[in-house]
């Protein structure tokens, strides 16, 4: 039950990042799929306890330093491109 | 715990999970999308805390809800565009698609019991999470570094 419900919130978030049309929207998109991650490290409790706390223990910290990235690339594109929509990022992918 | 009552309590849960995540995606406001991205974490922890997992439910809560979550609201709040959805429906199709298979012949069987909280790892392993704080405060300072250097 915990498996399927953490692939339809990842799905909910690939769909809610695929949409984004802000970096707001794709840093709570990115958090949504740390979510389904979580839920999907249960079952691992039943078999290696102590394992799935040591990744569950990385996995937060890993979503800590995404947090922290994220929020200074949005304060970086607002403060160079006067705003945080996608359209805005000119580099890393699809230039016009 | 009856067993019948955690599973039952755990699909409530699931379903609240999943209704507030689908919140998160259809609601246009970016405040309210981080407020129910916020709930979809307060879920997450409840589903744990009723496998009486308590060290991770204390973890996801203070650090997902209270740390990341506040975090993201406040961002939210500063940068509240009320945009117009851009859903692919090309993409919707295939998730629904997938979704679909998924829920038709996912093994519904499958139970387990939580053996242990597993507690013994912060201690057995201090040296590796004091590792982990000491790499989060470099990547703190850092970014502290270059949003420094931007402003200038």
């Amino acid at each position: 039950m915990e498996l399927l419900i953490a692939l339809l919130i990842t799905f909910v978030a690939f769909l809610m990042a695929l949409s984004a049309k802000d970096t707001v929207r794709l840093l709570i998109s990115l958090e949504l799929m740390f979510a389904g991650v979580f839920l999907a490290i249960i079952p691992l409790f039943a078999k290696i306890p102590d394992t799935a706390f040591a990744i569950l223990v990385v996995a937060i910290f890993t979503s800590g330093a995404e947090l922290l990235i994220l929020i200074s690339a949005i304060v970086i594109l607002d403060k160079l491109k006067r705003g945080v929509e996608i359209q805005k990022i000119s580099t890393g992918g699809d230039t016009e | 715990m009856d067993l019948n009552f955690i599973t039952n309590f755990i699909t409530i849960l699931g379903t609240l999970t999943l209704a507030t995540a689908l919140g998160a995606l259809l609601t246009r406001d970016n405040f309210y999308s981080a407020l129910y991205m916020s709930l979809t974490m307060l879920f997450v922890a409840g589903i744990y805390a009723l496998y009486n997992l308590q060290p991770s439910v204390v973890l996801i809560t203070l650090v997902f809800v209270g740390a990341v979550g506040v975090i993201t609201i406040a961002i939210a709040a500063t940068y509240r565009a009320q945009s117009s959805r851009k859903i692919s429906l090309a993409w919707a199709l295939v998730i629904a698609i997938v979704s679909a298979t998924l829920i038709l012949h996912f093994p519904s069987a499958v139970s387990f019991n939580v053996l242990s909280n597993g507690i013994s790892f912060l201690s057995n392993y201090l040296l590796a999470v004091l590792f982990l704080l000491a790499t989060m405060v470099l990547v703190m300072l850092s970014t502290i570094k270059i949003i420094k250097e931007v402003g200038r």
